[in-house]
């Protein structure tokens, strides 16, 4: 039992530490579009890390993210919005202090235990699928959610709610046009307390037996099978993580961006999470952190420099020099801190950053020449 | 006595190829058989068979009395792997980009006691569960004088290092029979000598059950205390190591096929003590 509190302390800590950052204010000393940016990378980062247990751990290749991160969206906006409707009479702007917070909170969980469903229905007979079959399956589940959500009914009124069952509601969805006044619960504090407990979530599951018999998977299912791994289970399990954590950032992004289209859950949004992964290092949590980062963020540094209208050329280009420099990804399989930690590290950080000695050769032979002796 | 490992007669098809032929073996506990044959003879499929990679077409695998392999109630290999029986690849399957020590490591998950919940809140069975992972798998590597390399990356070892660390990682399951696919393969004499060794060493000390697929035939004869022969999927000889080099069938049956492999038969016939040759490479 004190062993558990002691599992929870540091993300307790963490979530205690945002809090009160939130709370004097400390995400707007960002400015509103740094803010925003800070926002949609963090739930990038839960998107990316969260493909990262299925794509990076057990190398089975899902290419259908978003449709959970749909599933989660909708999810979460529908509980929120039908929700204030239902149990306060009014629009979730108006909720009384508090009230809205709970409410998305229970709303976030339920956006990703909705996903997590879709999860292990679309995992458990699909898993047994090897590679491109697997792909084609979660890439024909996402195109499938996202056409059934264009094809529900528009959005209710507060006065149109009352003639409804509870449950009916979720065929109000939008449908094709757009499903909006969620209320924009989501902030600093929500998304990156998500951040922080699917970090911890990730990386305490590599640390163990039970992350291992993934990473076996990926490495040689064969001979995983042969050493007592039951290999289906844990692929389904990391789909239903996966799904799991990317509903929830389905729920935060419904609520930060207060409307949501169904075709905005198109393949280009799995696919942003795929390079991600790909980037960072299949199975690494911080190079995938640090590829969410910079694959999110480049876009609002080409805003800011004037290069909008070059941004895909930039962004392909330069996914190709990567994949073409470092195949492996940013950190390969590896953390970043174990890149350059011990002997091997060691050499590779010299290689890096070169020696005392080399730096004096470089100046020296510099020095010569600008002398000119 | 009753056998350990009982294989009632199997047979598996591949299409028209009869791979394995009304196969029978019984393993009492502690010993150590060879099963030698010429290549394409059947010997890994068989292994195959025990494992539950293939369900046989007739047949049964029993392990301890519990039935592990049967046309109809077939144990997936994971199942037949916690039941005890462990085996090593003839083409080396390490789970290449992971340390060495997590290669062992993930053998002993089987016989895990912490859930997966525990691991995610970290608590003190998981982490009890950790360390006892880890001393478990750097007291086995340490067997096999791998303790030295246990951060090394799998893919990065030695070819015999590699050898050995499959035989390692099979240990790790705790398994009650063994099941080891050309372990010499590749390995130059002094790594060969080695490896006899270390075969009889493990299996005292885990009290193991030993089934042997070897062409090395100096290293067969000389640790195997049985040998079955097989041919074309069917056997053609059982026997004590001296029964087997002056065998007939045997000694057709390998001069029939390939040159090299009957270069390795003539080793064994002229009563080949010192580790023959490098037959085995050919893995
Ligand atoms: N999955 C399979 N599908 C079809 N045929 C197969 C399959 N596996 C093995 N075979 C065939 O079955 C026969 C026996 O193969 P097996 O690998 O068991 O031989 P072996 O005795 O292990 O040979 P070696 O000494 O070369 O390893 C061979 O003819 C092989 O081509
Ligand atoms: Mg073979």
């Amino acid at each position: 039992m004190t062993g558990t509190l002691k599992g929870l302390l540091p993300i307790a800590i963490g979530i205690a530490i945002l809090f009160v950052f939130q709370a004097v204010g400390g995400p707007s000393m960002f400015g509103a579009y740094q803010e925003d940016a800070l926002l949609v990378i963090g739930i990038n980062i839960v998107l990316g890390l969260s493909l990262n247990i299925v794509n990076g751990f057990t190398g089975q290749f899902s290419i259908g993210h978003a449709g959970f991160m749909a599933l989660g969206a909708y999810a979460g906006g529908a509980i929120t919005y039908y929700g204030a409707i239902k149990l306060w009479g009014s629009y979730p702007p108006e909720l009384p202090p508090g009230t809205g917070d709970l409410l998305f909170v229970v709303a976030l969980v339920c956006a990703g235990l909705v996903a997590a469903g879709a999860g292990y229905l679309v995992g458990l007979p699909s898993l047994r699928l090897r590679g491109d079959y697997l792909a084609i399956v979660t890439l024909g589940f996402a195109e499938i959610i996202r056409i059934i959500i264009t094809q529900t009914e528009p959005v209710l009124s507060k006065q149109e709610v009352s003639q409804h069952s509870t449950l009916s509601l979720f065929k109000y969805l939008g449908g094709k046009s757009i499903f909006d006044r969620i209320p924009r619960v989501t902030n600093f504090f929500w998304v990156y307390s998500v951040v922080l407990i699917v970090i911890v979530v990730c990386y305490r599951l590599k640390q163990s037996t039970h992350g291992r018999a993934m990473l076996s998977v990926r490495e040689n299912e064969i001979a995983a099978e042969a050493m007592g791994v039951h290999t289906t289970r844990f692929k389904v399990r990391a789909f239903v993580m996966a799904a799991f954590f990317a509903g929830v950032a389905g729920g935060l992004y419904a609520m930060k961006l207060g409307n949501l289209d169904a075709n905005r859950f198109d393949f280009q949004r799995s696919f942003e999470s795929i390079v991600m992964v790909v980037l960072g290092g299949m199975g690494s949590i911080s190079g995938v952190c640090l590829a969410a980062v910079l694959v999110t963020y480049a876009p609002y540094l080409l805003r800011d420099v004037g290069l909008d209208q070059y941004r895909m050329v930039i962004y392909s280009l330069s996914l190709v020099v990567l994949m073409v420099v470092r195949p492996q990804g940013l950190f390969g399989m590896h953390e970043a801190w174990t890149v350059f930690a011990g002997e091997a590290g060691r050499r590779r950080w010299q290689s890096f950053i070169g020696t005392p000695k080399r730096w004096y050769l470089g100046v020296r032979a510099y020095a010569r020449k600008v002398v000119g002796t | 006595m009753s056998a350990l490992l009982e294989v009632a007669p199997m047979s598996l098809s591949f299409g028209g190829l009869k791979a394995v032929c009304d196969f029978s073996l019984e393993l009492a506990k502690g010993e150590l058989v060879g099963l030698i044959g010429p290549n394409g003879a059947g010997k890994t499929t068989i292994f195959n068979l025990l494992t539950g990679v293939y369900t046989p077409d007739v047949g049964s695998v029993t392990l301890a009395g519990k039935l592990l392999n049967h046309p109809e109630r077939g144990l997936r290999p994971f199942e037949i792997a916690a039941a005890g029986m462990a085996r090593t690849f003839q083409n080396i399957r390490l789970f290449a980009d992971l340390s060495v020590l997590d290669n062992v490591r993930i053998a002993t998950h089987l016989r895990a006691r912490s859930t997966f919940w525990g691991a995610l809140l970290k608590t003190t069975a998981a982490r009890k569960e950790e360390s006892r992972q880890r001393s478990h798998a750097m007291e086995l590597l340490d067997i096999f004088g791998l303790a030295g390399r246990a951060d090394e990356v799998a893919r990065f070892l030695p070819y015999g290092d590699q050898r050995r660390l499959e035989i390692a990682r099979a240990l790790a399951t705790d398994p009650k029979v063994l099941l080891l696919d050309e372990p010499a393969a590749g390995m130059n004499p002094q790594e060969k000598i080695a490896l006899k060794g270390l075969i009889q060493l493990v299996r005292e000390r885990f009290g193991l059950t030993v089934l042997l697929i070897e062409h090395d035939m100096g290293l067969v004869m000389d640790i195997c205390e049985r040998i079955v022969v097989i041919d074309h999927g069917v056997v053609i000889a059982r026997g004590k190591p001296s029964e087997i080099q002056v065998d007939a069938k045997v000694i057709e049956a390998y001069l029939g096929a390939a040159p090299d492999a009957a270069g390795e038969a003539g080793a064994g016939e002229a009563g080949a003590g010192e580790a023959a040759t490098d037959s085995g490479a050919k893995a």
